[in-house]
């Protein structure tokens, strides 16, 4: 039982990483960022490219990731989404569609479809806790997943501009008629949301051993799931929907094991998300429909 | 008069092909309610929509204080002077009340934090009500009381104009009342407002000029007093609504006309050294206000 927790709990930090950037994006487009979780893929190419090949320090590389990936997502807002205006969100939402391809070919095309791996930031052999060994880099993500939480609640209900974020998540418009600079509020949410992706990308290549272009799609499937599970409009909802998705994970693997039912994992998380959908369509904390069409 | 605090010049505006305004004009003087009346389609919204530059002008010029503002985006223009009470009131449903009149102060608080203080309190001692229910969602409240926060929102900034669209418009008759009666009291305290609104009625006691738009065009433009009834009702197609209350309304109109004078000195005065003036016109306001308070309660 501990053990399924702090499976659950490790893998679930990542989950809410993943499904914080979704639901920002969310909240201030009215838009699924499907290339989200192949954008943070880019950054983990980049660190590797900065780290193994040009022997960088981790933080340094990690950190040029982040900051890349950041202007991707506020270069991707201000070229495609500020242009699309008022287009349906569908056609917005296929537009990160076109921008998930573009970035998995881009990566095909320079690092190939060999796989590549990413040490952590600290070496180490971690703590047993129930029963788990927890490399530190796993304890790590628990406190950035945790710090991104809080950073996050903070600016968005302390300042202005992260009140202008909710204020526009809302109503866009009204928010432009008191003051609020509504594109650089949409710029923000892109940034943040393909920064944060990187971020949870960075903190789960280690365990992950090697990893391809494409490879972590599944992590971004399972924050999505995450998100939806915690309402899609609720910050904080996305970080227990992240938990709920990893204890799911963890406890499926242990009742029945992967080795002799391969993807029951993804089974069960995707049984969770059937649920969540036909029981309680709003997540566990999502007040309403967004008022984006 | 002295020079228009809020001025549209030669305005042609549309969607796509299809033109929606023709060579609108229009020029509002510090302190003056100014009412935009039409029928549906006139085009009254989207003239709202030119001036708040969320509709791009294909010509001709806005000028607020002086300044073209024709190319700038909506939130600069509200930082500029510009507020705004939208039509649905459009108030942060999710938001506290006062988050929402925080969000209403968002480009006084960037000019000067200092200022937002007592401009909060102002809000506060003229809307008690909002007070109360400062830390409650905004969306749990009525629709009268979404209506004076749309309002308190859009005051709070320390607006030179304030557009406020069709502020009746889903209202139940008896809540509508008393949005015009927080608008009437908000006219005493020397506000500039455009008001757009269908409920003629109750929109010709409050206003001083009348433009009448009829296709995109201004049919009729001029003070109230020089307002003929029977023409703005029938271009309106009402007019067995406006006939009996004339009388009414000219006497609303001589009240109002004793209270004229207590602003339109301030005015004047403010009128040629305006940016200054502008800041010191807000402790005046405060105090008109309170003077108005206990009225308001009185009547
Ligand atoms: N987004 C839009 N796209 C195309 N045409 C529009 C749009 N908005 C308004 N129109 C057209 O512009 C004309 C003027 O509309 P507007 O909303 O200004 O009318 P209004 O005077 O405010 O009427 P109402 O009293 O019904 O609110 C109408 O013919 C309307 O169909
Ligand atoms: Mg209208």
């Amino acid at each position: 039982m501990g053990e399924v927790f702090v499976l659950g709990a490790i893998a679930g930090g990542i989950y809410g990483l993943f499904a914080v950037a979704t639901v920002l994006v969310y909240r201030g487009s009215g838009v699924l960022n499907f290339a989200q979780g192949e954008v943070g893929t880019l950054g983990l190419f980049l660190a590797v490219w900065l780290i193994n090949d040009h022997g960088m320090p981790w933080v340094v590389g990690a950190l040029a990731a982040v900051v890349v990936t950041t202007a991707i997502g506020v270069l991707f807002e201000r070229f495609v989404v500020r242009k699309m205006g008022d287009a349906p969100r569908v056609s917005v939402a296929v537009a990160t569609v076109g921008l998930l391809l573009f970035v998995l070919s881009g990566e095909l095309v320079r690092v190939g479809a060999s796989p590549k791996s990413l040490p952590g930031p600290f070496s180490g052999n971690g703590w047993r806790i129930a029963g788990v060994v927890v490399s530190p880099t796993q304890a790590l993500s628990l406190v950035v997943a945790l710090g991104v939480g809080v950073a996050l609640a903070t600016l968005l209900r302390r300042t202005d501009f992260g009140l202008g974020v909710l204020a526009a998540a809302q109503d866009p418009s009204a928010a432009q008629l008191v003051g609020v600079p509504v594109n650089r509020v949409s710029a923000f949410v892109w940034g943040a949301g393909a920064g944060l992706s990187t971020v949870a990308c960075l903190l789960v290549a280690p365990g992950l051993g090697a990893f391809a272009p494409g490879a972590l799609g599944r992590l971004f499937l399972f924050g999505l799931a995450a998100a939806i599970v915690g309402g899609l409009t609720s910050l904080p909802g996305a970080f227990v929907g992240g938990l709920v998705v990893g204890l799911v994970e963890a406890s499926s693997g242990r009742i029945f094991a992967e080795s002799s039912l391969p993807g029951v994992k993804t089974l069960a998380v995707f049984i969770l998300l059937l649920v969540t959908l036909l029981v309680r369509p709003h997540g566990l904390f999502g007040t309403r429909e967004s008022r984006h069409g | 008069m002295s020079e228009p605090v809020l001025e549209i010049e030669d305005v042609d505006a549309g969607f796509g092909a299809s033109q929606i305004l023709f060579g609108i004009n229009l020029a509002v003087a510090q302190g003056e309610i100014a009412g935009v009346l039409g029928l549906n389609g006139a085009g009254k919204s989207v003239t709202m929509k030119v001036i708040a530059g969320l509709i791009p002008a294909w010509k001709g010029a806005v000028r607020l204080n002086g300044r073209d503002i024709t190319g700038l985006a909506p939130e600069q223009r509200v930082g500029l002077g510009l507020g705004h009470v939208p039509q649905g009131r459009q108030v942060f449903p999710e938001l506290t009340v006062e988050e929402n009149l925080r969000l209403g102060a968002y480009t006084l608080r960037r000019r000067d934090k200092s200022r937002y203080a007592p401009s909060l309190a102002a809000t506060w001692e003229r809307f008690p009500k909002l007070y109360e229910r400062r830390r409650q969602a905004a969306g749990t409240m009525s629709g009268g009381e979404q209506a004076a926060l749309a309002v308190a929102r859009a005051l709070i900034n320390e607006p030179t104009v304030v557009l406020v669209d069709e502020p009746s418009a889903g209202l139940a008759p008896l809540i509508v009342r008393d949005v015009f009666d927080t608008l009437k009291q908000v006219a005493t305290t020397g506000v500039t407002m455009i008001l757009v609104e269908q409920n003629v009625a109750a929109a010709l006691q409050l206003v001083d000029t009348v433009t009448l738009l009829q296709t995109g065009t201004v049919a009729w433009h001029g003070p109230l007093a020089e307002l003929d009834r029977s023409m703005l009702a029938t271009r309106l197609g009402i007019g067995r609504m406006l006939g009996p209350s004339t009388a009414a309304a000219a006497n609303k109109r001589a009240v109002k006309k004793k209270a004229v004078p207590e602003k339109k000195p301030a005015a004047k005065k403010a009128a040629p050294a305006k940016k200054v003036a502008a800041k010191k016109t807000v402790p005046q306001k405060a105090a008109a206000t309170k003077k108005a308070a206990p009225r308001k309660r009185a009547t």
